[in-house]
């Protein structure tokens, strides 16, 4: 008998999805109805979703299907930012949406559960497929595995797959201890840990940019780079998440996950092939090769920082401790800045600067690679733009793309030089439409690529580099807070750079 | 009067262009005009189509694909007539106040004039990227110098449907790809959408594990779609072959509307694909499932070859048998 299709033809057709009922946790959650649904019925409206596909929400909110499809059709409409709602298209993806009401904690929602998806498979050819989509508080991740567990739904006819969001445990201890509670039902191969950031295509684009093309990778290391920036800034604040943004902060809500991730993309080795294990092997490599920083060192080479009230624009914003449901001692981060170091040869001795903040005077996502100046001045530098080095910036939000600024004669007579920028833009350059990071995650996961997906070992790579800086910073007392809204954070975020000859880029 | 085509000249033209479009952007207070540009696209097309028509679908495939686009008309045996003008076309993604605009090329010219073409396009064609050829017309296909033009592209686009005589089209393209010119055939390029739903329902087990009792592939086609008939019976027994399935292959011609109708049969398995307006209709054992399909446009089509700008094994080892298939059809 055949083991594979013969009629495929991967240059053409899209990649699909496999028949499979996906099954979502907190179904009537934000999560839920601003990413998740509008990226499936993307998928849908794309055509990439099989005749039989099924979503099953399960929420304590006491919903029929037809009302929960309700609900959704909502999400779809309002969410959707650059799909049109057909309604054809949402009628038979509709079709495959169902409900069940139940609390998580209850072991008897799990049996239910399992009758459910016997059920749907009755009607709807799924292939025993399932991928569990855990789109709830962390505190319920192993709850939830165990009662998948106990109801013998880890394991099933055809594959089993769980996702999970962030954040992947406060620590390096209550991380492991998450994972070994997954592991008691799902192997390590079944679970993907979703880092959007990891789906967003210019993300994608810097592993083609580097490995696909031959120019850059040579000029890739100690020799040719002085320093790497990468910058999460968003203008807005807490947006009435106070009361759980106070119990993370930014170091362990941003660095720990995304920035780790895409400075381990920046800077890992090539891998030997685009498999998602050698992606992910090299990846998890460079994040065990940051140093380990010393108090003394944590001391110097990071800071915190907490917005306070400022008037921008016109209007008065308030600062994190008057934000809704914060303590109005809180001493919790929503800015973050760190010097990291790479122990390995490629990278010895080039600091990497992350910052990532709140109220930051706009919302940009940049990572900049500073090369070294010319080795010799021979245009003289009368005002300092004759000196001004090679700098590659990849643009990872809002705006997708690459530029390369390099210097360039000014049209006239002598001899003078200017900064010039060399732009790619994503979105102009290509006018196709870049795919949602939720869309393509959704889809490597139900396509069983985990290659975008976070692994164990990088999880506790990336708790090694941030819990002794969390200890540090908890010991610490600060005055918070250190930086007015719509600035771009403490002035001892600039001294970090200052020691070293260095100042934060303005994105 | 006969004129002349100076690439120099043209190549000043275009830089004009981008001088007077930079200043045109900056004096209405926008932030400049960005080039893009990915590959030369060279169309070969009669000087009778519709200009506008044609213009509309490159227009629509500059986004996604950015090209420096040669368009070449030919206006048949009239006495050496050659004329150029260059233009741009342009769009301001939604939301950004900067424009994207592309170069284009229009080249009118008698059929006499096309030996003279080939140096003109080495010299026209962007630096170091790849030319694609689109020829648009059978007649166009068949002159001696087209060849010397197919040499230059990295890929070379026709459509045998258009073709007089689709055996001979078959034979000839695959003479063509045998000789190491990429090609595509926009034939083929209209059966993506049913080949892909054909091979979706393989990615089910069940139907997966009826392949072996597949015996018979019955392809029928109407109107001028003979080569896709002849491509789809070709691709079917391939794939089969390769899962060690080697079941009797027919194609029939019925009627003079454009059609085609699939049909895999064997012990308790049959599964059949047709058209009915804009819908493909695949039937599973009876059990029918739908999907839109509305007829593809050039633009549709273009825009899928042009992404693939490198070899086609699948394609060309459709098209090696189509040609043989065809013609075994005969003996």
């Amino acid at each position: 008998m055949s083991t594979q299709n013969p009629f495929q033809d991967p240059l053409r057709f899209e990649r699909r999805v496999p028949e499979c009922t996906v099954v979502i946790f907190g179904a009537n959650g934000d999560l839920t109805r601003r990413k998740l649904m509008p990226a499936l019925y993307r998928l849908a409206y794309d055509r990439r979703l099989p005749p039989g596909f099924a979503v099953l929400g399960i929420s304590r909110t006491p919903l029929g299907d037809e009302k929960f499809r309700g609900k959704m059709r909502e999400a779809v409409e309002q969410f959707s930012e650059d799909t049109k709602f057909d309604a054809q298209v949402w009628a038979s993806f509709a079709g495959g949406l169902s409900y069940i009401a139940g609390d998580i904690a209850d072991p008897k929602l799990y049996p239910c559960l399992a009758g459910k998806l016997e059920e749907i498979a009755k009607t709807r050819p799924v292939g025993g497929n399932v991928l569990f989509y855990l789109s709830t508080q962390p505190s319920q991740y192993a709850e939830i595995s165990q009662g998948l567990g106990a109801a013998g739904l880890g394991k099933g006819p055809g594959w089993r797959r769980l996702v999970v969001e962030k954040p992947f445990g406060h620590d390096l201890a209550s991380a492991r201890d998450l994972s070994n509670r997954l592991h008691e039902v799902f192997d390590e191969s079944e679970i993907y840990r979703i880092d959007h950031y990891l789906g967003k295509e210019t993300v994608q684009n810097i592993l083609a940019f580097r490995f696909g093309n031959g120019t850059f990778e040579p000029l890739w290391n100690r020799r040719y780079v002085d320093h790497v920036q990468i910058t999460a800034a968003e203008s807005i604040g807490v947006e009435g998440r106070g009361a759980y943004y106070q119990e993370t902060g930014a170091l362990a809500d941003m660095i720990q996950n995304h920035l780790l991730q895409v400075m381990a993309t920046i800077a890992m080795e090539p891998s030997a092939s685009f498999e998602a294990r050698s992606v992910r092997d090299e990846r998890s490599k460079l994040l065990r090769s940051i140093r380990r920083m010393t108090p003394d060192e944590i001391r110097l080479d990071t800071t915190p920082g907490q917005y306070g009230p400022a008037r921008i624009g016109g209007q008065e914003v308030p600062g994190f401790r008057q934000e809704p449901g914060v303590d109005p001692q809180s001493p919790t981060d929503t800015y973050a800045a760190a010097a990291f170091l790479v122990e390995n040869w490629r990278w010895a001795g080039v600091p990497f600067y992350l910052r990532t903040g709140k109220r930051l005077p706009k919302r940009v996502t940049e990572i900049a690679i500073q090369y070294k100046p010319a080795p010799l001045e021979i245009f003289g530098d009368q005002d300092g733009a004759g000196s001004a080095s090679n700098l590659l910036i990849v643009r990872i939000q809002p705006e997708e793309g690459i530029s390369l600024k390099f210097l360039s004669k000014r049209p006239g007579v002598g001899m003078q030089l200017r900064p010039v920028s060399m732009d790619f833009d994503y979105g102009s350059s290509f006018g196709e439409r870049s795919p949602s990071a939720y869309e393509t995650l959704l889809l490597d996961a139900m396509t069983g690529d985990a290659t975008l997906y976070t692994r164990q070992d990088m999880v506790e790579a990336s708790w090694a580099v941030v819990e002794p800086i969390q200890n540090v910073w908890r010991e610490t007392r600060f005055e918070f807070p250190n930086y007015p809204a719509g600035t771009w954070g403490p002035p001892e975020a600039d001294a970090i750079l200052a020691r070293r000859g260095h100042a934060w880029r303005r994105p | 009067m006969a004129g002349t085509l100076v690439p120099d000249k043209i190549l000043n033209e275009l830089n004009e262009l981008w001088v007077s479009l930079g200043r045109e952007a900056q004096a209405e207070g926008g932030d400049g005009v960005l080039r893009s540009c990915t590959m030369t696209l060279v169309v070969l097309a009669e000087a009778g189509e519709d200009a506008q028509a044609l213009g509309e679908t490159l227009a629509a495939l500059m986004p996604e694909h950015p090209a420096r686009a040669i368009s070449i008309r030919l206006r048949g045996a009239v006495p050496s007539a050659l004329s150029e003008r260059v233009y741009s076309q342009c769009w301001k993604p939604f939301g950004q106040r900067r424009q994207i605009c592309c170069e284009q090329i229009e080249i009118t010219a008698a059929d006499a004039d096309l030996a003279d073409l080939r140096p003109v396009l080495l010299a026209l064609a962007a630096p170091d990227l790849p030319l694609v050829l689109w020829c648009r017309s059978p007649r166009l296909a068949a002159m001696p110098e087209f060849g010397e033009m197919a040499a230059l592209a990295r890929k070379v686009v026709v459509d045998t449907v258009a073709f007089p005589d689709s055996k001979a089209a078959l034979r000839l393209i695959a003479e063509a790809s045998a000789r190491g010119i990429p090609l595509g055939d926009l034939a083929w390029t209209r059966l993506t959408r049913w080949r892909s739903m054909l091979s979706q329902v393989f990615e089910n087990r069940d139907c997966l594990e009826q392949l072996p009792g597949i015996r018979t592939i019955a392809v029928t086609w109407g109107g001028a779609y003979e080569t896709l008939a002849w491509y789809m019976a070709a691709w079917l027994r391939d794939a089969l072959a390769d899962a060690g399935v080697r079941p009797a292959v027919s194609v029939r011609a019925e009627g003079s509307q454009s059609l085609i109708r699939v049909e895999l049969a064997g012990e308790g398995f049959r599964l059949q694909l047709h058209r009915e307006g804009d819908r493909l209709l695949v039937a599973v054992n009876g059990l029918e499932s739908c999907a839109n399909l509305t007829e593809p446009s050039d633009y549709l089509m273009m825009r899928e070859e042009l992404g693939i700008v490198r070899r086609d094994a699948v394609f060309e080892r459709a098209l090696t048998s189509a040609a043989r298939l065809a013609y075994a059809g005969d003996q």
